[in-house]
């Protein structure tokens, strides 16, 4: 990267490296410091093709999705998060102090799925894309996008009992099939 | 309220809440990016001017939980050396590069007449910095960055590959194969591999007709075939999605009994990822191919490199570690330029393992009088007489049980 190139990663990162962290906290549930490491190494990988890249944004993106995914380069070790206040408290209603409560349930049990489990729920629910556009983020099919999200929404309501008062998603009423890759352990 | 409403709503909280980063995150970025270019052709100039960059972004760099980090992060001394362990037990490091894993080797009989070498490595805990038994693989390669080892199972040739986290010590993905593997290399870069497919075991070995080692019996084994080569081609795996793709490298019909290859004959990324090269047992010695798997000449900026020394070129490309260069009672290895074979430089060392840095290479060496087969990992450097033991000295001869051999890496 020559002078120049330098000049304009450091104007991009000093302007949107707060916006790309927020999401890169997201995909690491919460875990901060792994949230800047994935954000760093995404922003290494840019750096190496700086002047060839048109979009530096959605190409930043595009690696925090993919390196969380296939997270071999960024395994942390899993760490208990501390939430404010015990998952088993949570009420029923979702507004007043109650609804905080039950946004906290919902964070604590966002950092147990696993990464691919959460990374699609951030795709389509905070970054609010279409299960096709995720599905070419992430290189896969509309299908293992689809199956993800419902495995992964069943996976909350599993980790979270509190979450029962809570209506079915529409994802959640789709069947579910599982197009994913096996992954195979020891 | 639906779920996926409040999955949203506390998505949205939760990154409402955090504080911005820190300012200097771009310098921090660059920093550690020029750390891990390990095997650019930067100038001299800009690698000097890295190295001290380096120096002066540590405090940035450390500025994390310490528990998260790896110990090869945690300990960024220039140089860790521990002279009084052999076979080594902690981290051991000089430069930008550092001892990743170390295997012993030794011979189990499989039948009556056959035996197989079996590997047990010894890789860094990344949490610990301390090198511990694990038994499960038959090959390990440690990716640049060493968070991340490529690893084969026992039985070979393997039918999946492994990556291996070294900070849990969990296998974190399988990369199943179609053809049996029974070798794996990182690209310098660390993004892809190169597997060397063979249609059996190319490590088999069978009873020798004759008393091998002069012990008066004839219980030695040795390499089962030298008319036949096994090897079958390489896989390319692109190690983020898990992608591979085979080509087929016919091995040349033998034309006076022997093929020109080793049983065992791998093959490993060139020093810029273009190709691949594998190592000839007879003269030119190396052939490159390209990714299709045809043959090329050898790239000029490599044309003196041997697949024999371990090092191969300096990470600024500009030298290249040269064979030994020494008499029969003094150690010494040459450093050449690889472009035109010339030797540049006459150095300590009796075997020159890995680059440290574009003037510092991990070699074994000896202790002056002592056996040729007790030698210690030592750092050298170009232009000075002076060694540094980084281990203790191994102990028995070539081939020995227990003989610890070192796999290296670039932290």
């Amino acid at each position: 990267m020559d002078a120049a190139g330098q000049e304009s990663f450091r104007e991009f990162v000093a302007g949107r490296s707060s916006a790309l962290l927020k999401t890169a906290v997201l995909l690491s549930g919460g875990d901060r410091h792994a949230a800047e490491d994935l954000l760093q190494n995404a922003l290494i990988k840019a750096a190496g093709r700086w002047q060839r890249i048109d979009e530096p944004e959605a190409y930043v993106r595009r690696i925090l999705y993919r390196q969380q995914v296939s997270r071999w380069r960024l395994k942390w070790r899993r760490r208990e998060l501390t939430v404010a206040e015990p998952p088993e408290s949570g009420g029923g209603a979702a507004d007043g102090a109650a609804g905080v409560e039950l946004r906290l349930v919902m964070r604590g049990a966002l950092a147990r799925l696993t990464a691919r489990q959460r990374t699609v729920l951030v795709l389509r629910y905070f970054e609010d894309l279409p299960e096709g556009d995720v599905a070419r983020i992430l290189g896969c099919s509309v299908g293992t996008v689809r199956s993800t999200t419902h495995r992964s929404l069943a996976r909350l309501r599993e980790l979270a009992p509190e979450l029962a008062a809570l209506g079915p998603a529409p994802a959640e009423q789709q069947p579910s099939r599982d197009f994913s890759p096996v992954e195979v352990r020891p | 309220m639906n779920v996926d409403e409040l999955v949203r709503d506390s998505l949205r909280e939760q990154a409402a809440e955090q504080p911005p980063l820190a300012p200097g995150f771009a310098e921090r970025v660059l920093t550690v990016r020029r750390r891990r270019r390990t095997r650019s052709f930067a100038t001299v100039a800009a690698a000097t001017a890295a190295v001290v960059a380096v120096a002066v972004a540590v405090p940035l760099l450390d500025s994390g939980k310490d528990e998260l980090r790896l110990s090869t992060e945690m300990n960024r001394s220039d140089i860790i050396a521990h002279p009084d362990q052999s076979p080594p037990r902690d981290l051991i490091a000089a430069g930008d590069v550092a001892l990743a894993a170390w295997f012993t080797v030794d011979t189990v009989k499989t039948s009556k007449d056959t035996a197989v070498p079996v590997r047990t490595y010894r890789v860094l805990d990344q949490e610990t910095g301390k090198y511990v038994k694990d038994t499960r693989w038959s090959q390990v390669a440690v990716a640049p960055g060493m968070r991340t080892a490529a690893v084969l199972e026992k039985d070979l040739p393997a039918r999946r590959i492994g990556l291996l986290d070294l900070l849990t010590g969990e296998v974190e993905r399988w990369i199943p194969v179609d053809r049996g593997v029974a070798s794996v290399e990182f690209s310098p870069d660390g993004t892809r591999l190169v597997a060397t497919t063979y249609s059996k075991n190319p490590d088999l070995l069978a009873r020798a007709a004759n008393d091998l080692d002069g012990d008066g019996k004839k219980n030695d084994f040795m390499r089962e075939e030298w008319s036949k080569s096994y090897r079958t081609g390489f896989y390319i795996v692109d190690v983020d999605s898990g992608g591979t793709e085979w080509t087929e490298v016919p091995v040349e019909e033998p034309e006076n009994g022997l093929v020109i290859v080793n049983p065992r004959q791998d093959f490993s990324f060139s020093d810029d990822g273009k190709l691949v090269r594998s190592g000839l047992s007879t003269e030119s010695y190396d052939q490159y191919y390209d990714l299709k798997g045809a043959e090329v000449d050898k790239p000029a900026a490599e044309k003196y490199l041997t697949w024999l020394v371990k090092a191969g070129l300096s990470p600024n490309g500009k030298l290249a570690a040269g064979d030994f260069a020494g008499g029969a009672k003094t150690t010494a290895s040459e450093i050449v330029d690889p472009r035109t074979g010339k030797r540049l430089h006459k150095i300590p060392g009796q075997q020159l393992l890995a680059w440290a840095d574009n003037e510092r290479l991990v070699a074994w060496d000896i202790t002056a009088g002592d056996s040729e087969f007790h030698n210690a990992l030592v750092l050298v450097t170009i232009g000075s007489d002076k060694t540094l033991r980084l281990s203790g000295a191994r102990k028995g001869d070539d081939g020995a049980a227990g003989r610890w051999n070192p796999v290296f890496a670039t932290r």
